[in-house]
C-alpha cells in the first residue's frame, strides 16, 4: 500500500544553488547556536544560581526568574530547550535548592519544572517536550473565592532517577510525600504519573498504569499483558 | 473599536515581518536544502527544524504550510542514501510545536491536518538494557506509518509506532490528547489513552456507528 514513489503533484527536484555544500549543516544555524552559547554564558556569569556546571547550554527563551535563581541547581552539559520554565517559589523558607538538575540531562522544548519543595533530576535523564512537573497544585478547597486567589497546596517532592526517560506530554504531578520514578524508568507519551514506581519500569496511560517492569529475581521483563519481554516497548 | 471599522478588516501591517521572513526562508530551503522533492507554494515558518543532513529523504509536496516551531527529524546516520522516510503530499498543514520524526517511513497524505503539540514517531527509545541510561541505548528498530488523507488530528496526540505498519484510513479523527499506537479503518473517530475508536461510519448501513466498536483491523503492539 505505501508507495514511497507515489509521485507528488507538482512537486519539483529543487536545483541547488549551493549544490556542493548542501549535505553540510545550514549555515542559518549558527545564529541560534551563537545566541544559544551567548544566552548560556550571560546567566552562567550574572545569575546568582545555587550551583552551575561547565558546557551548560540554555536556550535564550527559557524562562528563569534571576531572583528565585539561588533555588536552582545545574549540572555540567545539561542542556534546556527553547521555551522551558523552571519555576520556584518562596525561597526564604526552603533549605537547599528546589530544583535540582544533575549532569548530563536534557530538558526539552517547552518544558515547565514548577517546584515547591524540591524536584530533584538526576544524571542523564533525557525529557521530551511539553512535559510538566511540578510538586504543588493549586487549592481548593473554598467554594466561594476564586481559586486562583486560593493559594497554593503544601504540596510533596519528586524524584526523577538517573538514566529515566519521560515521553512527549507527560505530566508528573505530587500532591503529598515523594514521588519517586525509579531508576531507568520510562513514562510514555501523555502519561499523568501521580505514584512511585519502582527502577525499571515502564508506565503508560491517564492515570499512569505499569505496564512493563523487570524483575530482578526472575531476571526478566514481567507484565504487559502477557507479552513477551523482546517486543520493544511503545511511549 | 468595531471590528466592522475599515483598518481593523485588514492585515495587521506588522505582520508584514513575519510573512517576509518566512518567505525568504522557504525559499532559501527550496534552495539550498537537497530535498528529494519540494512542491509549490510551500511555506515553512523560520523556526521550524529541518534535518538538513538528512533532507535528501524528505519529499514535500505542494502548498504545505509548517507553523512556528514544528519539526522533521530523521534519526538516520545522515550519509545513508535510500527513499524517502519522510512523505508529506499536498496541501497538508503542520500546526505550532509538532514534531515528526522518522527512521523507516513517515507518510502522511494530502489534505491531512495536523494541529499543535502533535507527536508523530516510527520509532522509540530503545529499552532492554537496565543498566545504562536510556538516552545511550539508541533507537529501537521502529515501524511504518501512513496517515489517510483527509484525517484531523488534533492538538496534543501522538501517534507512535513501534513496529509493524501503523495506518490511519481516511478522514479519521484523533482527539486531544490520545495515544494512537494501532490501526484504524477509515471514517472513525479515536479517543483516549491508549486510544479506541468511539464513533466509525459504517459504509454498509450508510450511517454512523457509536459506543466501543469491533477491535482495530490490525492487531500492533500496544
Amino acid at each position: 500500500m505505501i508507495s514511497p514513489l507515489m509521485p507528488i503533484s507538482e512537486s519539483t527536484i529543487p536545483e541547488l544553488a549551493f549544490n556542493h555544500l548542501a549535505r553540510m549543516e545550514d549555515p542559518l544555524g549558527v545564529f541560534p547556536r551563537l545566541t544559544t552559547k551567548f544566552f548560556s554564558l550571560w546567566l552562567k556569569t550574572t545569575y546568582p544560581f545555587h550551583s552551575i556546571g561547565r558546557d551548560v547550554l540554555i536556550h535564550h527563551t527559557v524562562v528563569i526568574n534571576r531572583r528565585v535563581a539561588p533555588a536552582i541547581s545545574i549540572g555540567s552539559s545539561v542542556m534546556i530547550r527553547k521555551d522551558a520554565w523552571l519555576n520556584t517559589f518562596d525561597i526564604e523558607d526552603v533549605k537547599g535548592p528546589t530544583i535540582v538538575i544533575e549532569d548530563g540531562c536534557l530538558i526539552g522544548a517547552g518544558d515547565v519544572i514548577s517546584a515547591k519543595n524540591r524536584i530533584h533530576i538526576e544524571r542523564d535523564v533525557i525529557i521530551g517536550k511539553y512535559v510538566l512537573m511540578q510538586d504543588h497544585n493549586h487549592a481548593y478547597e473554598d467554594l466561594a473565592s476564586p481559586i486562583k486567589a486560593q493559594g497554593l497546596t503544601s504540596g510533596g517532592r519528586i524524584r526523577i532517577e538517573q538514566g529515566c526517560w519521560i515521553g512527549q506530554g507527560a505530566a508528573i504531578v505530587s500532591n503529598q510525600d515523594e514521588l519517586v520514578i525509579g531508576r531507568n524508568s520510562v513514562v510514555a507519551s501523555n502519561a499523568l504519573v501521580t505514584k512511585s514506581c519502582p527502577p525499571h519500569s515502564v508506565l503508560v496511560g491517564n492515570p499512569a498504569r505499569l505496564a512493563r517492569q523487570y524483575d530482578p529475581a526472575k531476571g526478566a521483563w514481567v507484565g504487559g499483558n502477557g507479552r513477551s519481554a523482546s517486543v520493544s516497548e511503545s511511549a | 473599536m468595531n471590528p466592522s471599522h475599515g483598518p481593523a478588516r485588514i492585515q495587521d501591517p506588522l505582520k508584514l515581518v513575519a510573512r517576509i521572513l518566512r518567505k525568504f526562508y522557504s525559499e532559501w530551503l527550496r534552495l539550498t536544502y537537497p530535498f528529494a522533492a519540494i512542491g509549490r507554494k510551500t511555506s515553512i515558518h523560520f523556526t521550524c527544524r529541518i534535518d538538513r543532513m538528512n533532507a535528501h529523504r524528505i519529499k514535500l509536496g505542494s502548498q504545505i504550510r509548517m507553523e512556528k516551531d514544528s519539526s522533521l527529524g530523521i534519526s538516520l546516520p545522515p550519509e545513508q542514501e535510500g527513499d524517502p522516510v519522510i512523505i508529506i503530499e499536498d496541501n497538508c498543514v503542520i500546526h505550532w510545536r509538532s514534531q515528526i520524526g522518522a527512521k523507516n517511513l513517515i507518510h502522511i497524505e494530502r489534505d491531512v491536518l495536523i494541529a499543535q503539540d502533535v507527536l508523530i514517531v516510527d520509532q522509540n527509545h530503545a529499552y532492554e538494557d537496565i543498566h545504562t541510561p536510556i538516552a545511550d541505548q539508541g533507537f529501537t528498530e521502529g515501524g511504518r506509518i501512513r496517515i489517510g488523507q483527509g484525517t484531523f488530528i488534533a492538538h496534543g496526540a501522538a501517534v507512535i509506532c513501534s513496529q509493524g505498519e501503523l495506518v490511519l484510513g481516511r478522514n479519521c479523527v484523533v482527539a486531544a490528547h490520545s495515544v494512537v499506537t494501532r490501526s484504524a479503518p477509515p471514517y472513525s473517530v479515536l479517543y483516549g489513552n491508549p486510544a479506541r475508536i468511539i464513533r466509525q461510519y459504517d459504509l454498509d448501513k450508510q450511517e454512523w456507528v457509536t459506543g466501543p466498536v469491533r477491535a482495530p483491523q490490525t492487531e500492533l503492539v500496544p
